[in-house]
């Protein structure tokens, strides 16, 4: 499985790339703050916003076709939250509501996928950890990475042993049913790794403390 | 389900990151008095499973829809309440530094509903009920209903902060409503596959759910008493049961009457409405707790004078019962 399947342009080397990874987490929160302060009568703000992104994607060299890809599998989700506000009083107010969510939501994930299709996750990591992340969670947080990598392979391999073996269709009880089954028995295999994984990590003279070569 | 920016003000947004951070830190040194070196591997490496069991769709009967695991309960029942809430946090934080799914600043609103009220409180509806139920199915059952209540408390829990965020021009009992709605048939889902994973977890390797006894052959154990539906415990389960659903459906069974007051009001005639609320204790089943306009009041009075009622009948079946004890009389001849 490709390292970069989960963010894919997260290691080009733009001038977005080469920026200075604190200094752009906190671009991106100081401007999702603006975005949650400014009302929505301001409009022209959230405009200029808006085109400031799409300028930093074009210069970081990221399609429009993957944003629309991304776009469309978020607006369902954020719509599905926002249409609750005026089903809530039988369509006759909130509007106004929806519409500033909908702005508001809409603009923050632009932001954040900018940021993290222009910083690649370990230096993301790092970045995180100088600004005051605790470094046990840091240090949980790079295994888990590591890992998701490997069960995502596992889950593949047990994946594809099932469609070898399954001919027919399944009903719906028995396709919940054989999928938690894959589930389960990932757990086993995954928390068995953890286990020789921790073992061969206390063979090379691991004593839970964490240890980088820059500290 | 996750939220994203821009739903939740700023200012209740840094509360909750605040609790949460919180939260995460105390985990963080419990697990660090508890757990020797397996700590960074195993949690880890369930953050890694959680994350990729997400993958795996669940069909449902609309075709183009499907589910998937949350896997909070599952994580606390597997490795403990303190690592639960730590791989829900770290999925979380992985998903938004991933996928941009959940915002930046709504992040620890996220993990306040998922892992402090998902998981660290899902544990602990998990473990009280397992008192009562410390066999393997006793185990599964109490995961299962753990699973439900968290996909409900969290979803409560968003309902709360948006009712926070000071947004003008909607309903909050309707929203409720529909939320509750909603996520109580998401929560069984979640419910389920937590059952059906945990079943496979404790037919295989039963040693690896916290708490449970090792396999170790050098450390063995007299076998668990199983679970028995002794009189008690079934009074119990029945009346929590009880309890559950008058607390969570009595508001909403109200919520359509509150649309109609909406309506009443309009037409100018809520002068009729509510014309003596006061007379009986439970009128319109609700307990006078506040003014009429307070929404939550009403919401928390009719869910009160639900669970007062489920008591009280509940108490008038037990002393009925008492009566009609099979035993009794037996007990007497011998």
């Amino acid at each position: 499985m490709p390292r970069d399947f989960l963010d894919p342009y997260s290691r080009g080397n733009s001038i977005c790339h080469r920026l200075p990874d604190r200094l752009k987490i906190l671009l991106v929160l100081a401007m999702i703050i603006t975005a949650l302060f400014v009302p929505p009568e301001n409009w022209p703000v959230h405009g200029c916003m808006a085109a400031a992104v799409f300028l930093a994607m074009t210069l970081a060299g990221i399609p429009l076709r993957y944003l629309l890809v991304r776009l469309m599998f978020f607006f369902p989700m954020i719509m599905g939250l926002a249409i609750a506000v005026p089903a809530s009083t039988g369509f006759t107010k909130g509007w106004d509501v929806m519409a500033t969510v909908l702005l508001r939501g809409t603009l923050s994930f632009m932001g954040v996928l900018w940021l993290v299709n222009v910083t690649p996750f370990d230096r993301l990591l790092v970045a995180l950890r100088q600004l005051g992340l605790p470094q046990m969670l840091a240090a949980i947080l790079a295994f888990m990475y590591r890992y998701i990598f490997v069960v995502f392979d596992e889950l593949e391999r047990m994946r594809e042993g099932r469609r070898a073996r399954t001919f027919s269709k399944q009903g719906l009880l028995a396709a919940w049913k054989t999928n938690a089954q894959l589930i389960g028995m990932l757990l086993i295999r995954s928390m068995n790794r953890a286990e020789r994984v921790h073992g061969a990590m206390c063979a090379r003279g691991f004593d839970g403390e964490i240890r980088t070569l820059d500290s | 389900m996750h939220i994203a920016d821009g739903i939740i003000s700023p200012e209740v947004c840094a509360g909750m990151a605040v609790a949460s951070a919180g939260a995460v830190g105390f985990s963080l040194r419990q697990l660090k008095k508890t757990e020797t070196t397996k700590t960074i591997p195993l949690t880890g490496m369930m953050g890694a499973l959680v994350f990729a069991g997400q993958m795996v769709n669940f069909p449902l009967v609309v075709a183009p829809v499907s589910g998937h695991l949350l896997g909070g309960v599952l994580a606390s029942v597997i490795l403990g309440p303190w690592a639960g809430c730590l791989v829900v946090t770290l999925v979380l934080v992985v998903q938004w530094a991933l996928f941009a799914d959940g915002g930046m600043v709504a992040l620890g609103v996220n993990v306040f509903n998922m892992g402090v009220v998902g998981a660290l409180g899902g544990y602990a509806v998990y473990a009280g009920l397992r008192r009562w139920m410390p066999s393997p199915r006793g185990t599964i059952t109490s995961a299962i209903i753990a699973a439900w209540l968290s996909v409900l408390a969290a979803s409560t829990m968003f309902c709360l902060e948006f009712a926070l965020s000071g947004h003008r021009d909607y309903s909050l009992p309707n929203l409720f409503a529909l939320m509750t709605t909603f996520h109580s048939l998401i929560g069984l889902g979640e419910a389920l596959i937590t059952g059906f994973v945990l079943s496979v977890v404790l037919d295989q390797r039963p040693d690896l759910v916290y708490g449970q006894p090792s396999l170790d052959i050098m450390e063995t154990e007299p076998p668990r008493r199983s679970w028995q539906a002794t009189p008690l415990r079934t009074a119990v389960i029945g009346l929590m049961i009880a309890l559950a659903v008058a607390g969570f459906l009595a508001p909403f069974a109200s919520g359509y009457s509150d649309g109609l007051e909406a309506v009443a009001e309009k037409m100018g005639f809520d002068a009729q409405v509510d014309a003596d609320p006061q007379v009986l204790v439970l009128d319109e089943y609700q307990v006078p707790l506040g003014s009429e306009e307070s929404w939550f009041m009403s919401k928390l009075s009719v869910s009160i004078a639900g669970i007062g009622g489920t008591l009280a009948v509940f108490a008038i079946a037990l002393l009925l019962g008492r009566g009609l004890k099979p035993g009794a009389e037996a007990g007497h001849a011998t």
